[in-house]
């Protein structure tokens, strides 16, 4: 709030400044309040091909600025180059005035993306002809604050920002709530979040916001591949150049209406690894041999109530009534971030929508185990069907009845495998073998009648090579522990067994084979460590160490590995001061054995590093290293608030906008009196455009004082001294009045 | 019809008014000669920087705002022009063994164009500086704007001119930008700072 304006210094004549601040929507509430910064912060992203000397869009997304310097997050899908999406270029169109289409502005670079998660950070690089930006003239733009997307709760009400067409729509939003939580491997109950908000197919990569206004969640869907129906494909440039807009062309895809969010807290390590400017270069082995591609395939569907880890604890037939977890299990084969699926729901033959996945990206591996659930939230009695498509096509069904009450049913469940110690006790992860001779398998059982009939299935890289049959001969409840013993040794690999009751499955489980014997823990990864250099080569032969300077040219993390076959799932994650923000998770491509695996971190900040090596998200192997003071910059991860002070400048006599003239913003140390011209009293800058507009480029701290000089040749000098905002105002205007002289 | 002509009765005025009268009048000349001149050592006073760490010292003009900043030496810029704030900005860069100055002008002519819409070389000279040693300079042109995207700024042309001299193995930049309309007015002002310029 204004606390004092002095009059002129030089004359009583000198006009008066006159400051009408923007009166914040108190009444409508935070959102509310917040919802004009979030609005200007969403930005039209055009991906675009060159061709010839033109550009043509390609492909187009909404994004949101996440920081002052231009850092934008949207959906990958549209801006990583693709068959679909074959641009080029990224084309950042501005929000200039919250009633019209926005214009566009700047050019863009990919920093960071993960198809799967369909996320990606751009940052403008370029104006809008492609001349470079230099370091610190880009404008201060304004942009949201990131929150927690896992203190979300169902029902919680959400706003989603966007654009409602190809920019030829002002920015637009929605108001809904957060319908449920669909669950995957990647994040257990909150992979996705589901919303009744309608959210228009060019909205997707936009933002969802909490009540505090803060950025919870993307839009996101993906266009089936190569579909140009014309209901989601707009014909928007003669891009064959026969001089007419038409079907010949080639279309823009828009997408259909979204009903999925991604949660912000699936992209914080990308997020993180954008704001510090780190880029993690990974020197993997040479490809070993691998499975050629397939088209996609899903198959052995089965339901189960809970999950441990991303395997299922037991299967099921049928659910008693107020049923509140249910996974959809199923199997997976030459899947890729290309492909497409999608999970419809019925209930009683009426589509459920709460619980379906539409169109969406692949962000699994290539095969495997995969599941889709929901913990914690009403499944309504019925029969259910799910039905899985992937890449547009129908794959698999499978059915259930949820209702009436729990069932005695025989069954098993809980299968955990291990090796035995000495006195005869399973030890182990549950998930992890190293070579040996023999597996061990522990499992539950429950409701197990004498005489029935029981079988175990061992399965190695998909191929069934052990098989028992039985009689139940033990108690019915309790647990039991089954081996296997192939001919040879276990080899490294993947590994499956199946438990059928009375020839159905009852419970089944994955583990991989890798490493070799280690305390506890199978020893895949060994002689982690890190090396600063200036090249690979360097880094190879130079000598590990825990502590480095600041302002080193590149940390480097070497390990070797042994024993590890192609396929298995493995992930190394990048830590800076205990948060993630790099996370490179691919099926191992390497060779079985091998040494010095390379990620380099190029110019890293002060911090405290740490390097984490995991198969089948099992954290095997981690090292650690300081670099200068061991701690990240304090205002690396800041994001700081204040107010946005914009106005107009009049010429007195005329009452019309002086065009071109200066406004000095002076630091709170001084006053206009003490202002001797010099930089180092300035905090901001700004000129005004052709109407006397003007608005400075970096947001005032709250609760300061500023002060504003105007020296304009024809014009008597104008101050305005110690005036400050407090933090109910985002945003100011001032009106200041010019007198001839 | 008949007319009457008279005269209007003298005005008869005593020496002491007429001695007021004329020290009025040159009251006012005075007053004037004191205003124009009060003006004219306005508009011509000056500054003085002095960066001993650089070895650089500079007369300019008075109220135009000095930038340490950046990597240049120092920058002083006239924010009271409508228009470009007319800009004169010192710098100095390393010179190489085999570095000729017109290397360090094309190498600053390669980073212009990164930056700078419609960057234009459009002349070299000899330059004499005011202690009689060689220099070189550089006139250009480019196109400027206001880098907010939220305002409807104009763009405007603005002229450029390098005065590049090289000494004991460092080169020294002087540089003028100004908006082009102007551009002939500011190098009066420019000439004056170079003749002022030590280093």
């Amino acid at each position: 709030m204004i606390t004092r304006v002095l009059g002129p210094l030089r004359s009583a004549l000198v006009a008066s400044i006159l400051l009408t601040l923007a009166q914040p929507a108190a009444a409508q509430g935070n959102l509310d309040r917040g919802l004009e910064r979030i609005m200007r912060a969403t930005v039209f992203v055009y991906q675009a091909a060159t061709e010839g000397n033109s550009l043509n869009v390609t492909c187009v997304n909404t994004g949101v600025l996440i920081s002052a310097d231009g850092l934008i997050i949207t959906k990958a899908n549209g801006i990583l180059p693709s068959q679909q999406c074959a641009g080029d270029t990224l084309i950042v169109s501005l929000n200039v005035d919250l009633e019209e289409p926005p214009i566009p502005k700047y050019r863009a670079d990919i920093v960071s993306a993960d198809a799967g998660l369909d996320i990606a950070l751009i940052r403008i690089a370029r104006e809008l002809d492609g001349r470079l930006i230099a370091q610190g003239e880009l404008p201060v733009l304004p942009f949201v604050s990131v929150g927690d997307s896992n203190g979300v709760s169902i029902d919680d009400n959400i706003i989603v920002v966007g654009y409602s067409d190809i920019g030829n729509a002002p920015v637009a939003f929605t108001r809904g709530t957060v319908t449920a939580f669909l669950a995957e491997p990647l994040a257990d109950s909150r992979t996705w979040f589901k919303t009744r908000a309608e959210i228009p197919g060019t909205m997707a990569g936009g933002g969802a916001y909490n009540t505090a206004g803060e950025l919870i969640g993307i839009p996101t869907s993906a266009p089936l591949a190569g579909s140009a129906a014309a209901s989601n494909c707009r014909y928007l440039n003669d891009t064959n150049n026969d001089g007419l807009v038409n079907n010949s062309d080639r279309c823009v895809p828009t997408g259909d209406f979204i009903s999925t969010l991604r949660p912000i807290a699936l992209a914080q390590h990308l997020i993180r690894g954008a704001r510090l400017g780190l880029q993690v270069e990974v020197s993997a082995p040479a490809r070993g041999s691998y499975p050629q591609q397939s088209p996609p395939a899903v198959s052995r569907m089965f339901i189960s109530p809970s999950v441990r880890g991303a395997v299922p604890s037991t299967v099921v037939g049928s659910l008693p009534a107020n049923t509140r977890n249910l996974y959809l299990f199923f199997d997976y084969d030459n899947f890729s971030a290309d492909t497409v699926y999608e999970l419809r729901v019925r209930r009683d033959g009426i589509p459920d929508t709460t619980f379906s996945l539409p169109p969406v990206r692949w962000s699994g591996g290539e095969r495997g185990l995969w599941f889709i659930g929901a913990r914690e939230q009403a499944w309504a009695n019925g029969a259910y069907e799910f039905t899985l498509l992937v890449n547009g096509a129908a794959a698999s069904s499978q059915k259930i009845i949820i209702g009436g009450g729990p069932a005695d049913r025989a069954h098993f469940s809980d299968i955990v495998f291990g090796t035995l110690d000495h006195a005869g006790n399973l030890i182990g992860n549950g998930s992890i073998l190293p070579l040996g001779n023999i597996a061990y398998a522990r499992f539950l059982h429950a409701n197990m009648s004498v005489g029935t009939t029981w079988s175990a299935i061992w399965y190695y890289a998909g191929v069934e090579f052990a098989r028992t049959s039985e009689r139940w001969a033990e108690e019915a409840f309790g647990s039991m522990v089954i081996s296997v013993d192939p001919a040879g040794d276990l080899l490294p690999g993947e590994y499956r067994l199946e438990l059928y009751v009375e020839g159905a499955l009852s419970a089944t489980s994955d583990f991989y084979v890798a490493g070799v014997q280690g305390s506890p823990l199978p020893r895949v990864f060994n002689n982690l460590r890190f090396t600063s250099a200036n090249s690979l080569s360097a880094a190879r032969q130079g000598a590990a160490a825990s502590s480095y300077p600041t302002a080193i040219p590149a940390l480097y993390a070497l390990f070797d590995w042994q024993r590890i076959i192609a396929g298995t799932p493995w992930s190394a994650s990048w830590l800076v001061d205990g948060q993630e923000f790099f996370r490179y998770a691919q099926p191992w491509q390497g060779r079985d054995s091998g040494s010095d695996f390379a990620l380099a971190l190029p110019n890293p900040p002060d911090g405290n590093y740490q390097l984490n090596l995991l198969v089948n998200d099992l954290l095997l192997l981690e090292q650690s290293a300081v670099v200068g003071i061991g701690q990240l910059p304090i205002d690396r991860f800041a994001e700081f608030q204040g107010t946005i002070l914009s106005g107009k400048v009049l010429d007195a006599a005329t009452q019309q906008g002086i065009p071109s003239l200066a406004i000095v913003l002076i630091s709170e140390n001084f006053d206009a009196s003490e202002f001797v011209w010099n930089q180092e009293q300035v905090v901001a800058l700004a000129t005004t455009d052709r109407n006397g507009e003007f608005q400075f480029a970096r947001p005032l701290a709250f609760d300061t004082p500023y002060s504003v000089v105007i020296e304009a040749d024809g014009y008597i000098p104008n101050f305005a001294d110690v005036f400050r905002f407090d933090a109910n105002q985002p945003s100011a205007d001032i009106t200041i009045e010019m007198v001839r002289g | 019809m008949a007319f009457e002509t008279g005269r209007s009765p003298a005005i008869q005025i005593t020496p002491r008014q007429r001695w007021s009268i004329a020290f009025s009048h040159l009251l006012i000349v005075v007053v004037l000669l004191l205003g124009v001149n009060q003006r004219d050592s306005l508009l011509n006073q000056t500054s003085v920087y002095t960066n001993i760490s650089a070895g650089v010292s500079a007369s300019y003009p008075a109220r135009w705002l000095l930038d340490e900043s950046a990597d240049n030496v120092f920058r002083i810029r006239d924010m009271s022009h409508l228009g470009f704030k007319t800009t004169i900005e010192v710098r100095s860069l390393p010179v190489g063994v085999d570095g000729a100055e017109r290397n360090l002008l094309d190498h600053l002519s390669l980073q212009r164009s990164q930056v700078l819409i419609d960057y234009s070389v459009l002349g070299y000279d000899n330059f004499r500086m005011p202690d009689d040693s060689h220099a070189i300079s550089m006139a250009y042109t480019f196109v400027s704007r206001d880098a907010s995207p939220f305002l409807e700024g104009v763009s405007s042309i603005v002229n450029g001119l390098d005065i590049l001299t090289i000494r004991r193995g460092q080169a020294l930049v002087a540089s003028l930008r100004a908006e082009s309309s102007i551009y002939r007015r500011e190098l009066a002002t420019f000439r004056r700072f170079i003749e002022n310029l030590e280093f």
